[in-house]
């Protein structure tokens, strides 16, 4: 199945070299760029493409960053059907820039830095309904929700603590372990740590965790 | 004597209380010398400061600790009364020095012809500050007083102190000329003290910080006693009261004249400044910008252009700009590490500078850098540079410190090799990181697969035998 995607980022060059890494990639067929807010909402309502790979600091728009309000206003693509799904990318791994975008309902945060075999992965990987997790992204999770300090979740679903599986996937996430490695280590399928990456997600998403609360509510995010 | 004054003096010169105390019955003999020595002493100096702990060195220093004192002392005023007023407001452990010693002085003092009303006016103001002071001070807190309340009480005694030298060298005092003057003053202290706090207390209010109702008030209180003042001085010099109402109605008509006519300027004068002053700060922070920008980018975009035959090289100066820049930008790595989380990144960024490696850090939770963490660190800058120099490519370093301990992870995608098969004269990863680890009651695995990289695993364990986790060193 090819997986159909937009780009969206305000710099002409990066999405020029984002579409010749991608060229490569049999499975992803790139449908169109947009270079700002307004662009980008328009484009993504035309296309409906399965994966959007949004930078997080755009041009345009009133509310910062401007990645955070793509999403807002393709809010109702998000609950869809089949759902647009969204793939963070920018040169900032500051925890604002990632939460922001996160919570507004990205499916995953990957650094520019990252190499095209392994972007058409994550890529992949959020077409598929799954989450994409950078090291560093995990390892804010790990701080956020107190599990570096040894807090952890009695049950699976409470949303203000990780479970004792989902800290030790994050952890080897946060390590530089892929999926499929970080499988190998936990002894479990990969399918497994990605049902756990997405439970992550889910609660980062919804957690009334006072630091992340507190976070949102001095950036006025709620 | 009792205001700590002379214990504090007798520390600060080297010299016995008791010498000290000797000289200031002395002074104060001498025509009341002494009280104001002690008085502006006493208002000035600066409580003692000293860790919580040593309650009793803060007795023993504190200068305001027995506030009200210095006026029993000071004042050779003779009349019991004043010096009587005291106790019931002073806590026990002063009053228990206090009159003791004090009353034979007031007793023996020669001026007894002194009018005891200045005394007593004094008296009761320090009297009444003297015991929330002496109350923090008993509560172990060493609290700085309000400097504005120090020097009031100052004032108000080294007028009083005046006033009896005056009186003492037979100078002709008018009180119906001197109170007035008094007033004012006192009044344009009250209101100038508070226009500064204004002042100060204004980026709170912005900010939506409550108001300053209590400044407002204060600012027309005394503007209220420079007022009643110059009112006094003015009756008190023509004694036509009816007069001297017609003439306030008319001062106070060509005042509110002036003040609408010129309201409208002033506010205008007032934004003018406040916008000058904002775009003189854009104006700064322009300059710093573009100062960073021209100091870092700009530098290395020469160097670059000029190195463009060296990939490595080029390589590496851009990413030690771009760590630079996002530095900057987002407060990354400081310049004195003293805590693991920050000194890891410096560490990543040692190696990345020397072996031209990327080197992508996460840390999760932090504690300072002692000995056992000291000793980790060094074997991660080990086990980073062997990644970099071997692993190719990039580097992942995490490190987390939780309350079990600190465990630090060094991953890199190089070839990857087989631990037993190295060599043993070959001392890097055996003396530098796992002897090191050992030596400080920790750990450190190599975990190697050929053709899927390296990780190297640390840990030390918290301080072992201290109970309680995480506990700062």
């Amino acid at each position: 199945m090819t997986v159909r995607i937009v780009l969206v980022d305000d710099h002409r060059m990066f999405r020029s070299g984002v579409r010749t890494e991608l060229a490569n990639e049999d499975s992803i067929e790139v449908l169109g760029e947009a270079g700002d807010v307004v662009e980008a909402v328009d484009l993504v309502h035309t296309q409906r493409p399965d994966v959007v790979l949004l930078d997080v600091h755009l041009p345009g728009g009133t509310v910062r960053p401007g990645g955070r309000e793509v999403l807002q206003r393709c809010a109702d693509l998000l609950a869809a059907e089949p759902p647009v799904r969204f793939l963070a990318l920018s040169v900032s791994d500051a925890a604002e820039d990632v939460i922001a975008v996160i919570r507004a309902g990205a499916r995953g945060y990957v650094t520019k830095s990252i190499l095209g075999p392994e972007l058409a992965a994550a890529i992949r990987r959020v077409a598929d309904g799954d989450a994409v997790f950078s090291p560093r992204l995990a390892g804010f999770v790990l701080d956020a929700f107190g599990a570096g300090a040894g807090e952890v979740a009695s049950v699976d679903d409470e949303l203000d603590r990780l479970s004792q599986r989902e800290r030790e996937v994050m952890r080897l996430i946060a390590r530089g372990y892929a999926y499929k490695e970080a499988a190998r280590e936990l002894f479990i399928s990969v399918k497994t740590v990605e049902t756990h990456v997405s439970a992550v997600l889910r609660k980062l998403q919804l957690s009334n965790r006072h630091e992340l609360t507190r976070w949102a509510a001095d950036r006025r995010l709620l | 004597m009792l205001g700590g004054v002379c214990a504090g003096l007798a520390k600060h010169l080297d010299s016995s209380v008791k010498e000290i105390r000797i000289l200031m019955l002395i002074g104060g003999a001498l025509g009341g010398f002494g009280v104001i020595v002690y008085v502006w002493l006493w208002a000035l100096a600066p409580v003692a400061g000293g860790a919580p702990a040593s309650g009793a060195a803060v007795a023993g220093g504190g200068l305001p600790a027995g506030g009200g004192m210095p006026a029993g002392g000071g004042m050779p005023a003779g009349s019991g009364a004043p010096v009587g007023g005291f106790p019931p407001s002073v806590p026990a452990q002063v009053r228990g020095v206090g009159p003791g010693r004090e009353v034979p002085t007031a007793g023996t003092a020669p001026n007894s012809g002194l009018p005891a009303g200045a005394a007593t006016v004094a008296g009761a103001t320090v009297g009444s500050v003297a015991e929330p002071t002496v109350d923090s001070m008993a509560g172990g807190k060493v609290r700085r007083r309000p400097l504005s309340t120090d020097l009031m009480i100052g004032a108000a005694l080294l007028l009083g102190g005046l006033y009896l030298l005056t009186l003492r060298l037979g100078w002709l005092v008018r009180p119906d000329v001197v109170l007035p003057l008094v007033v004012v003053a006192v009044g344009a202290v009250v209101a100038y003290t508070q226009l500064d706090e204004v002042e100060r207390t204004r980026w709170a209010e912005r900010a939506g910080v409550g108001g300053t109702r209590m400044a407002a008030l204060r600012v027309v209180g005394g503007a209220g006693l420079v007022v009643v003042g110059i009112l006094l001085l003015v009756v008190g010099a023509t004694g036509d009261v009816a007069q001297m109402g017609r003439t306030l109605v008319a001062a106070l008509s060509v005042l509110g004249g002036a003040g609408m006519v010129l309201a409208p300027w002033g506010i205008r004068l007032w934004r003018d400044l406040d916008t000058e002053r904002a775009e003189r700060v854009r104006e700064a922070e322009r300059a710093d910008i573009a100062a960073h920008l021209h100091d870092s980018a700009l530098q290395t975009l020469a160097l670059i252009q000029r190195r463009s035959a060296d990939p490595a090289e080029v390589s590496r100066l851009a990413r030690a700009q771009e760590r630079d820049l996002r530095g900057w930008l987002y407060g990354g790595p400081t310049a004195e590490a003293t805590t693991v989380a920050t000194a890891v990144p410096c560490i990543a960024a040692d190696v990345e500078d020397l072996h031209g490696a990327v080197v992508e850090v996460v840390t999760v939770g932090d504690r300072p850098i002692d000995e056992r963490t000291g000793a980790l660190l060094a074997a991660l800058r080990e086990a980073v540079t062997n990644a970099a120099r071997h692993g190719g490519g990039s580097v992942q370093v995490y490190v987390e410190c939780g309350p079990s301990g600190v465990e630090a992870f060094v991953r890199d995608r190089g070839p990857g090799f087989d631990p037993d098969a190295v060599p043993s004269d070959r001392l890097g990863v055996r003396e530098s990181i796992v002897a090191r680890m050992e030596r400080h009651g920790g750990t450190a695995r190599v975990v190697s697969v050929p053709g899927d990289g390296t990780e190297v695993r640390l840990t030390v364990p918290d301080e072992s035998g201290r109970a309680g986790a995480g506990r700062p060193g």
